[in-house]
Formats: structure tokens, C-alpha cells, sequence
């Protein structure tokens, strides 16, 4: 996923979206790899990020294969913090990654 | 009153005085509040002194219309009511003002003052607690009730304590107005 997102209202955007990882990662022995270059979330993206991260870190209690490269434009350190805020809150691994390394 | 000519000259001078590079009124739609969005985005980055970060005047300027929009929606106003004033202007020293106000219940204004005042009290860490918090909040499908994430991302992105005052505006209602420095 890249790009910037603050739509109104985001559960259109992201329903389908959670629907997909959570069929994806509970069948078979599917792992998963999110690379996401976000530089901008609205709170309302915020909060179906969070769902998406939740369902990852079950996945990964489960015993599965997940991982997250959140890369970020060193000309934005607020994509870099916002990462970072995300991945306080889990256990999986979460590569904070610059693009300009 | 009809509007002349002069009053134009006269409101281009009150825009200038005040350093106002972006003003709104109006009846605001997802499509305006996306155009202003990017204009103010474009603007900012090809003028902003460096130890300004671009997004967190865009993420305050986005939180605050969008709520003012969701409020208008889950309060059912029309179009006339659903109007909001949004002024972006230059302060000293590299820094931006961002103000919105629109019309709220009387009692919804009420509330959403003593909200501003407590977390204008809140230092950052304290700030960054209420919004981890907040975030774990459930869903609610209700649209306009995410103000609470909103408000709390506007004071974390704020460099000084956010500002606002509400102006009875006709019965059981009134004007609410929001300024944050950034």
C-alpha cells in the first residue's frame, strides 16, 4: 500500500481491505508480508490500520509467517514517528525502513 | 447588505493584515474540503521555514474539517447549517494558525469547550497517553463520533495550547470556534 489517506469515511475503504488479510492469513499456511509507504494517515485511517495490525499480531500468535516494512521519505520524519507508534503497540516484526538508505 | 466592490477591496485588505492564505465559508462537501486539502498542502511546502513539518498543518487542517463535516452529517443539518468557516493564516516566525468554526448544539459546544480546555492543559506525553487510549476505543459506525481521536491529534500536532470559544448563534445554539498554532 502507498500513498496518503483521509477519507471521510474510511470503513468503505478499509473493510474490504481487513476482510481480505483476515481470509488470507486464516487459510493454510499462508504468510504474510505488508509493505506500506504511507505518509499520511487521517485518524480515521488510523483506527482500520490498527484492526489490520491486530489481526496480524493474532496471525503471528498463531504461529504464522508476518511481517511489516513500513517505509518512510526521510523528508517526512512524520511517517517515520507514526510508524513507529504503531509498532509499540505489537510483538510481530515491523521494519521501519528509510526509502533513502 | 449587497456585497460591492469596495467591500471586496476592504475584505482583501482584512485577508492581507491577518496573513490569511486560505479562507472558507460555506457549505463544506468532502470534494472542498480535499481541493483546500491540496492547495494548502502545495502552498505550505514551497514556502515553509525547515523546522516545519508540512503534514502536521495538513493533518490539523483534515481532523478539523472532517469533523466539522461529520458533525453537520450524524447531527442531520442541512446545508445552510452544515456551513463552515475555515481560515488558514501565517504567523510569526514560520508558524500557521488553522481555525474552523461551524454551528453545534448549544450543549455540544459546552462540551466540546471543556474538552479543549483539558487537553490544552495536557503536556505531549500526556497527549500521546489520551490518544493511545482513544485508539482502542471500539469502533462506532455512528459518523461524528470520532471527534475525540480528531481533537487529540490537533493538540499532539499544535505547538502551543489549542484555543476556542463559542458565540451564542439563535436558540439552543452557537457558533464554535477552534484555533490551533502550528
Amino acid at each position: 500500500m502507498s500513498g496518503e489517506s483521509y477519507p471521510e469515511n474510511s470503513f468503505e475503504l478499509y473493510d474490504q481491505l481487513i476482510q481480505w488479510i483476515e481470509a488470507y492469513l486464516s487459510s493454510a499456511e499462508h504468510s504474510l508480508r505488508l509493505e506500506l509507504h504511507l505518509n499520511y494517515l487521517n485518524t480515521s485511517s488510523i483506527r482500520f490500520m490498527i484492526d489490520i495490525f491486530d489481526s496480524l499480531q493474532t496471525a503471528f500468535e498463531n504461529g504464522k509467517e508476518v511481517l511489516v516494512q513500513w517505509m518512510f521519505d526521510d523528508r517526512n520524519p512524520r511517517s517515520a514517528e507514526l510508524g513507529s507508534e504503531f509498532k509499540e503497540d505489537y510483538t510481530f516484526p515491523f521494519l521501519i525502513l528509510s526509502i533513502n538508505a | 447588505m449587497i456585497i460591492s466592490t469596495t467591500s471586496l477591496i476592504s475584505l482583501r485588505e482584512f485577508f492581507s493584515n491577518h496573513q490569511i492564505l486560505i479562507c472558507f465559508n460555506g457549505p463544506i462537501s468532502t470534494n472542498v474540503i480535499g481541493e483546500i486539502g491540496s492547495a494548502l498542502k502545495k502552498h505550505i511546502e514551497s514556502n515553509h521555514a525547515p523546522e516545519l513539518e508540512v503534514m502536521d498543518v495538513f493533518s490539523v487542517y483534515i481532523e478539523m474539517s472532517q469533523n466539522i463535516r461529520n458533525y453537520a452529517t450524524s447531527n442531520g443539518f442541512s446545508d445552510s447549517e452544515s456551513s463552515a468557516t475555515v481560515v488558514i493564516a501565517a504567523v510569526e516566525a514560520g508558524h500557521y494558525a488553522v481555525c474552523a468554526g461551524n454551528l453545534v448544539e448549544m450543549e455540544d459546544g459546552k462540551a466540546l469547550l471543556k474538552r479543549i480546555h483539558e487537553l490544552a492543559d495536557c503536556d505531549k506525553a500526556q497527549l500521546k497517553l489520551l490518544y493511545k487510549q482513544q485508539l482502542r476505543q471500539p469502533h462506532t459506525q455512528t459518523p461524528g463520533q470520532g471527534a475525540g481521536l480528531g481533537l487529540i491529534e490537533i493538540a499532539r500536532r499544535s505547538s502551543q495550547p489549542l484555543e476556542a470559544s463559542l458565540d451564542p448563534l439563535g436558540p439552543g445554539r452557537a457558533f464554535f470556534s477552534l484555533r490551533a498554532i502550528i
